[in-house]
Formats: C-alpha cells, sequence, structure tokens
C-alpha cells in the first residue's frame, strides 16, 4: 500500500511542502507582527553583558562571524555554542525568547529542509526518501540525510551571526553604539541611521498593524480560513493582495508625516551641527572588557593560524 | 507663559514653526517680516542655533522621540553640540530633575505613557537650554492626570526657572489659571493680545471667532451679580469669589428642588432602575454594590465577567457592565485603565482571558474582526488610518464592495452624502477634505454598514471647540436619525462625557463608578482618585455645596439659568441679563466647550 505510485506521491508532497506549511503558521501563531516589533528592541536591565564595553559588543558579532566562515564544521559547533551560551547569561524576557526561537529555528529548518531536497553529492546517492517521477518533476529527486547535514551546518553558520547580532540588539542601548561606532571614527551618520531604524521599526510595525485593524473595521475580510477549507485559501490570497494596495496610502501618508517631523526635531537638536560628538556615556575600560578583548583576539588570531596550516579549516 | 488659542488651520502652528526659526529653513514657504530674539533675527540662524534660544516641543511626542530610553534622547542635543561630558550630564540630571523624569532615566521610551512622553519631549528640549519653550498642544493625547504632570511641569520652569513659556492649546480651561498673556488667532492673524482677564473680558469677540473660553469665565459673564470681583480663571478662584455670596443659596436650593422632583419621579414610576437613558438613582460603584453595572433589558452590549491580560499585567479585571438599546454611554478613566482594551473586545479586538462580550445575547469571537465590524462600528482615534479609497463616494461604498448590506439599511450611500454633507464632493480625495472632513467621511462610511452599536475611540481629541461643537452636533444628529446606541471612549471630560447620559468611570482595570451623568460628576473624591478631572461646573458645585452636591449640573447655560431662577429671576433669562461686558452668553458658547 505504502509504495504504491499514489501513497509515495502523496508523502513526497508532505515532505516537500511541509516546512513551507509550518513556517508561516508558526510565525502568525507565535511571533505575529506585535513579536516582530518587539524583535529588536533593546531591554534595560542590569546584567554584566549590558555593562560592557559598547565597543566590545560591536566586534563580537564581527568577530563570531569571521570565524563562522573560516573554521570547519567540527570547529562550527564549538563557535556556535559560544554563541548560544551568553543568552543564558542575559535571561531576556520570555515574549522575546519565543519570538527569537521561532525567528532563529524558521530559517535554520528552512535551510536544514531545503538543502536535504536539492543539495545533492556525487553519486551514488543514498537517499532518506526517493520521490516518485509524480513530483521529482518539481527538481529535487528526494531527501538526502548529507544533503541535510550540509543545510545544517550552513544554517548553523548564519546563527552564528544573527545569534550574537541580535544578542547585542537587545542589551545595548542604541545610543551606545553611536558612542562605539564614533569612537571608531565612523561619522556620525552612521549611528543615527541606526538609532532611527531601531526606533521607527516598531513604530512601522505598530502603524501596519493599526491600518490592518482598520481595514477589518471597515468590512474588508482578513480573516484565515482553516487549513482544511483548501477551497478558500484562493480567495483569500487574492484578498490579502489586494489589500497590501489599500494599505499602502495611509502607511505611506502617516510615514511621511513622522519623517518630516523627525527630520525637524533632529535640527532642532543639533544633529550633524558638528563633526564630532559628544557624549553623556563614559566607558572607562574594566577587566571584563579587557578580558573580553583577549578572547576575542585569541579566538580569531588562533583560527587565523590554524586556518593557514589548514587546521580546522573550511573546505572549499 | 503665554497661551496662544484659534480655530484649527488659523495659523498657530506655523506660527510657532517661525517662532523656532524653522521657517523658511525646514518648513517650504515664503516668510516675510522678521522674528527676533533679542535683536537677533531667528530665521537667519541655523535650526540647531535658533533651538538654543527658542526651543520647540511638536504636537505628537511619539514622533520625535528619536532614541530608546529616556536619558539618551535628553543627552541627544548636547551630545549634537560636542559639549564635555560633565556638561552634558550636569544638563541630563537638571532636565530630568526639572520635568519630574528622573526616576525613569533608563526607561524604554515606548514603555512610557503619553504624559511621560510628553515630558520627555520637553526634557529633550530643554536640555539645548533655550530661553524660549513654544508647546504646539501638548495636552492633546493626555488624560488629566498627564495634562496636569505636564502643566505642572511648565508651571515650575516659568516660575522657578525663569524659561519663557508659549503654548498653543485648545484646552483653555486647563491652561488659563497659569497664562500670564492670551493671544487669540483667526484667519492668520493675531487679533487679540491680552492678559488674561482683559482679553476674556470681551466674550463676543470669542464668541464671534468659535473659539472657547474657560467655563468659569463664562459662567462669571453669566452671573455677574455673584461675580463682583475680578474675572475667575479656575474652580479655586471662582469658588472664593462667589462662597459668601448669593450664589451658593441659590445652588442649594436648586439642588434640592432637582432631588425633590427626582424622588417625585421615582415615587410615580417612570424610572425603575433600568432606564434606556441611563440607570436611577446614585451611581453605582464596587464601594457600593461590590460589582458595579446595572442590567438593560435587553442589552444590546454586554461584558460577563471579562478579565484581560497582557503577559502579566492585568489589563481588565473581572468587568460586568451592560449597554441598552439606544444609550448614549461615556467611558471614561486615566490612561491604562482598560478603556480601549474593553471596548476593543466589542468587534473582536483581543482575547478575554475570563468570561465573555455578548453583542444582543450573541458571544462575539475573539478575531473576527471582519464578521462583528457589521455590528458594532468602531471609530477609531486616528480616523485617518481608516481611509483606502480615492474617492469620497469609493469611500462611502468601500463596505458594500466586500460584503453584504442588510435590504434596508438606516443609512445608505446616497443618503450618506446627503446627511454627512459630501454632495458635490463625491469624486473628490478623501486627502483633500479637512481633518474633520477626513472623520465625518470616515463615521459616514462605518454608518453605511448599518451597525447596531457605534464606538467612537477619543473622536475629538485635539479639536478646536468650533470643531468639537460641530461634531457633537452631527453626532446628535446621528442619533435622532438612526436611533443608533453609542459608546464614547474619551478624555474629553467637560466637551464630550459630560454630554453623555450615562458615565462608566474605569480605573486599574475595573467599573469604579456607573450611572447619569449629572451624578457621577458630582463624585468629584472618587473621580480624582481614579485620575480624572470632574466639568468645571461641577466641581464648582461640590466646592459650594459640599456633600448636598449629589446631582450637578453640567453646563454653565444650565447652571446660570438654575441660579437666576432661584435668585429672583425665571429660568431662562440668563442670556438677558447685563453681563460684564458683552451683556450675554451666546448661544454658540454657553454650556459648549
Amino acid at each position: 500500500m505504502m509504495s504504491s505510485l499514489f501513497a509515495r506521491t502523496v508523502i513526497a508532497y508532505l515532505i516537500v511542502f511541509a516546512v513551507p506549511m509550518i513556517l508561516p503558521v508558526a510565525f502568525i501563531k507565535f511571533v505575529g507582527l506585535g513579536g516582530l516589533r518587539d524583535l529588536v528592541t533593546y531591554e534595560a536591565r542590569d546584567t554584566p553583558l549590558h555593562k560592557l564595553d559598547p565597543r566590545l559588543k560591536v566586534l563580537y558579532p564581527i568577530a563570531m562571524g569571521v570565524l563562522s566562515i573560516i573554521l570547519s564544521w567540527d570547529f562550527m559547533l564549538i563557535v556556535f555554542a559560544l554563541s548560544i551560551l551568553p543568552w543564558f547569561w542575559l535571561r531576556p524576557s520570555r515574549s522575546k525568547v519565543r519570538v527569537l526561537l521561532v525567528m532563529v529555528i524558521g530559517p535554520a529548518l528552512t535551510g536544514f529542509w531545503s538543502q536535504g531536497l536539492y543539495y545533492l553529492p556525487n553519486p551514488p546517492i543514498h537517499f532518506i526518501y526517493q520521490f516518485p517521477w509524480t513530483i521529482s518533476w518539481l527538481g529535487s529527486p528526494g531527501i538526502t540525510a548529507y544533503g541535510m547535514v550540509f543545510g545544517l551546518q550552513q544554517s548553523a553558520r548564519v546563527l552564528v551571526t544573527v545569534s550574537t547580532s541580535m544578542l547585542i540588539l537587545v542589551s545595548t542601548d542604541v545610543g551606545d553604539f553611536t558612542w562605539a561606532f564614533e569612537r571608531f571614527r565612523m561619522p556620525p551618520q552612521v549611528g543615527f541611521a541606526l538609532t532611527a531604524a531601531l526606533r521607527f521599526l516598531p513604530d512601522m510595525i505598530s502603524r501596519t498593524t493599526l491600518v490592518l485593524r482598520a481595514i477589518e473595521l471597515r468590512g474588508y475580510d482578513l480573516s484565515r480560513p482553516r487549513w482544511f477549507q483548501v477551497n478558500k485559501w484562493w480567495n483569500y490570497i487574492r484578498r490579502v493582495g489586494r489589500c497590501v494596495v489599500l494599505i499602502t496610502v495611509p502607511l505611506l501618508v502617516g510615514s511621511l508625516r513622522g519623517t518630516t517631523t523627525m527630520a525637524m526635531v533632529a535640527d532642532a537638536r543639533g544633529f550633524g551641527a558638528n563633526k564630532r560628538r559628544g557624549s553623556l556615556r563614559e566607558h572607562p575600560l574594566t577587566a571584563v572588557d579587557v578580558g573580553g578583548y583577549v578572547v576575542l583576539v585569541v579566538l580569531v588570531g588562533t583560527a587565523i593560524v590554524l586556518n593557514h596550516f589548514h587546521i580546522g579549516a573550511r573546505a572549499y | 507663559m503665554v497661551l496662544i488659542t484659534g480655530l484649527s488651520g488659523c495659523g498657530k502652528s506655523t506660527l510657532a514653526l517661525a517662532l523656532c526659526g524653522l521657517i523658511p529653513s525646514r518648513v517650504h514657504g515664503e516668510l516675510r517680516g522678521r522674528v527676533t530674539f533679542a535683536g537677533r533675527p531667528l530665521s537667519g540662524l541655523r535650526p540647531h542655533e535658533a533651538s538654543q534660544l527658542v526651543g520647540m516641543v511638536f504636537q505628537n511626542p511619539n514622533l520625535q522621540l528619536i532614541n530608546q530610553t529616556v536619558q539618551s534622547e535628553v543627552a541627544f542635543g548636547p551630545e549634537n553640540l560636542a559639549l564635555p561630558q560633565p556638561e552634558i550630564a550636569t544638563r541630563v540630571n537638571w532636565c530630568l530633575a526639572v520635568t519630574g523624569m528622573d526616576g525613569m532615566r533608563t526607561a524604554s521610551t515606548v514603555t512610557l505613557s503619553g504624559g511621560q512622553k510628553q515630558r520627555t519631549a520637553i526634557a529633550a528640549t530643554l536640555a539645548m537650554r533655550p530661553r524660549i519653550l513654544v508647546l504646539d498642544e501638548p495636552l492633546s493625547d493626555l488624560d488629566p492626570v498627564g495634562a496636569q504632570e505636564v502643566l505642572g511641569t511648565l508651571r515650575r520652569l516659568a516660575r522657578d526657572e525663569g524659561t519663557g513659556v508659549v503654548i498653543i492649546e485648545h484646552r483653555v480651561d486647563e491652561v488659563a489659571p497659569w497664562a500670564d498673556r492670551v493671544v487669540l488667532m483667526d484667519e492668520g492673524r493675531i487679533v487679540l493680545d491680552l492678559p488674561p482677564r482683559q482679553a476674556w473680558a470681551d466674550q463676543a469677540r470669542w464668541a464671534g471667532i468659535g473659539v472657547g473660553i474657560p467655563d468659569m469665565v463664562q459662567l462669571a459673564h453669566a452671573l455677574p451679580d455673584a461675580f463682583t470681583g475680578s474675572l475667575p480663571l479656575s474652580v479655586d478662584e471662582a469658588v472664593a469669589e462667589v462662597s459668601e455670596g448669593w450664589l451658593v443659596p441659590a445652588l442649594a436650593q436648586a439642588a434640592s428642588a432637582r432631588a425633590a422632583a427626582r424622588i417625585l419621579h421615582a415615587g410615580n414610576g417612570a424610572v425603575s432602575g433600568q432606564s434606556p437613558a441611563g440607570p436611577a438613582g446614585s451611581p453605582a460603584s464596587r464601594s457600593d454594590s461590590g460589582r458595579a453595572g446595572y442590567s438593560p433589558v435587553p442589552p444590546v452590549l454586554s461584558w460577563e465577567g471579562v478579565s484581560v491580560d497582557f503577559d502579566a499585567n492585568r489589563a481588565v479585571d473581572d468587568v460586568t457592565l451592560a449597554i441598552g438599546e439606544g444609550e448614549w454611554v461615556a467611558m471614561i478613566g486615566a490612561n491604562g485603565s482598560g478603556k480601549s482594551t474593553l471596548t476593543g473586545l466589542t468587534v473582536g479586538l483581543g482575547t478575554p482571558s475570563a468570561g465573555r462580550v455578548c453583542f444582543r445575547g450573541n458571544p462575539i469571537k475573539p478575531g473576527k474582526v471582519f464578521e462583528h465590524a457589521a455590528q458594532v462600528a468602531l471609530l477609531l482615534q486616528a480616523a485617518d488610518e481608516m481611509l483606502f479609497e480615492e474617492t469620497v463616494i469609493g469611500e462611502l461604498s468601500f463596505g458594500s464592495r466586500f460584503r453584504a448590506l442588510p435590504p434596508d439599511p438606516v443609512l445608505d450611500v446616497q443618503g450618506a452624502i446627503d446627511f454627512f454633507g459630501f454632495r458635490g464632493l463625491e469624486k473628490t480625495s478623501p486627502w483633500e477634505l479637512s481633518q474633520g472632513g477626513r472623520q465625518r467621511l470616515a463615521l459616514a462610511a462605518l454608518l453605511v454598514g448599518a451597525p447596531g452599536v457605534l464606538v467612537l475611540d477619543e473622536p475629538t481629541t485635539g479639536q478646536d471647540a468650533e470643531r468639537m461643537r460641530a461634531f457633537l452636533r452631527l453626532l446628535q444628529a446621528v442619533r435622532a436619525r438612526t436611533g443608533l446606541t453609542v459608546l464614547t471612549v474619551t478624555h474629553d471630560i467637560r466637551g464630550l462625557a459630560s454630554k453623555a447620559a450615562r458615565i462608566v468611570l474605569l480605573g486599574e482595570g475595573r467599573v469604579q463608578l456607573d450611572g447619569p451623568a449629572s451624578e457621577v460628576f458630582a463624585r468629584t473624591s472618587e473621580l480624582a482618585r481614579w485620575g480624572v478631572l470632574a466639568p468645571p461646573v461641577a466641581r464648582l458645585q461640590c466646592e459650594l455645596l459640599g456633600p448636598a452636591a449629589t446631582d450637578v449640573l453640567l453646563s454653565v447655560s444650565e447652571l446660570a439659568a438654575a441660579a437666576l431662577s432661584y435668585h429672583g429671576v425665571p429660568a431662562g433669562a440668563a442670556g438677558s441679563r447685563p453681563a460684564r461686558t458683552a451683556g450675554s452668553i451666546p448661544a454658540s458658547t454657553a454650556g459648549t466647550p
């Protein structure tokens, strides 16, 4: 029965479409627009991580990103663990953990799954499940363990940078970033651009939520069909597509008004008046900071040296 | 402290931008004449130079908070000026202390209340050390408590720090006691610039333009025999002036007569405790009955033991409330008291953690906004966000294109065009209408959907007296034509809430008071406890009559007429008595915002 063409086709379609169907559902269920708004917001707390030298925090994701690129998979596992450990130190709020998990696991699952389907080793290929001709015309002859492991490795490499960047965004006031950029001799506009983005992304998401709410209040049906109401899904997708067009004008008008005021406020507060800026913050270098710098330098230096001697180097 | 007031669109905000040197450098326009500070022309200065002389706080604090924490926001200006760290720290500490935000310096700006955001914006502007602070409608989004916080801060700045303060505001009642000068603008010109008492001495001039004046000033004009001294600008001043005069016994007699009439009325069985116009007797409070509210039969909207939690915070706590067919109920309370959460549930916005919300006995399903929007029309405060089409006619027919409307709607598209005054504007873009016009259009579009209940979330925020009157007239006309049940959520106690038949006061997510407006607003100490100020006229009666004030009159015209009728003058003659200067309460301002 299970080896019949029909059963194999059904199983194959489930394998191919399971992840693309699960991810949007998980996003809507656990994150949503509201969760996305909280994703990059700073959480003011009194942890050692919050007190670290902002320059060290800016360098940390860069260094970890470099390590994730140049090291082989075995060493990458250590780097990956090192990128996860500080989260236990930070202890973010429960809602943020939920959002972060979906946003981290989602892409990892996507990489794992897509590489399992489409990354093919040299023949002979050992499939975990080989697809029948009724679906293999889509481009994948089946799902392989080799591809899945490869996908996992690539996902982990990306996650190292994502995880460390998120960690820093959650634990660093954007003013500290600006301070760090200035110490790195970068123009103040870089810090301001980051400030504006981090401050107004949540606002933009809030406004979008409000407009979506408003359009439903005006009688526009955005209610999702149940998963089994297959005949209603196409109509729902059309309605969502049309909605995007409808909400563009109020979103655009609101955003333009906001940015005009913001530009005037920035001007009135003297932004751009001087090439250099002062700072409220004083970040005297502490022993912990020095330790952090040493660890980063040693890690990156060691990796480069080992890489030079083809130890733990990534195979290209 | 200078108060600038006038109708919306009269040029107040433009004047403020010019005062701060932002015109023409940042706002396109042609500037004729000169704006100078101590002889220095401001328009020739760069914005950051001008802002160290004249600082501006814009209307919406959300749009002017750039940084993530309070102290970063305040430090932003001094940092841009490349000041040394000790100077920046001194300025930040001073600004936070003077605005009362010192305890929240590390708080995230997105978590602040409206009043806190406004105070942070003021602190950030003050950090530039301006000699004059210009504020464009700083109270418009604030509840009474938030407004008092901000005004207290401004008062301290003017009194203790010598900072000049220019406030552009429609809420003149709250600013009047602290203003040294009042500037009235009309059609781009300053038509009056005088100390407050002189400015409001000629009320006919204000009425001619359509701008509201403080209630106590109106009352003094209406009762010149009672207010023989200078014009009172606040309730306290009015109390001090009339407490020894004939007004107190006259009001006491009027109150006794109303109480007697109420008892007689109740004895005749005309009101049985459940009335479409509101409950009889004293307003129910939690202290009276344990659970507030009364039960009109049949209720059109009901909340049954409803609680709503946001993570660990309980926004609504075991609310049981019912609203009868045809009622006009105003829901009031401080920011964060649960008003918007509670009303959002009526269209399926949000999910109760306990209890249920019903429309005509049928439970409202959380998340099914589209379904319930046909029954309950919710007009958001940001009415602009509810407009999606290119033309007025497109907006009005928007709902009918996406859902089936009832065969005999109370208001069809053509009916709405006539009723709301859009004839001839059918092909006009909504964005070419005035702000009031866009709000009218959003309301009209909702009503074409033939709902059973109209829920209005802060519909009069930031509107001048003329617009507020126009909106109230429109609302009354809609009710007269459709018989709709109306629920308004508002901070506008004086203008909107006092016109509703029934008031529901929320505090800490619970119904704290529920009853007729005249009785709820007599309980000033309970209202104050929950962060709400009763209308000035109500507070005056409570101050003068003490515990005897159990049922207060809510408009100046009613109060003046009642007082005069017990002072030997027939009711209704208030307008014919000689007043201080102009002689009468103009119909357009008496008893209105």
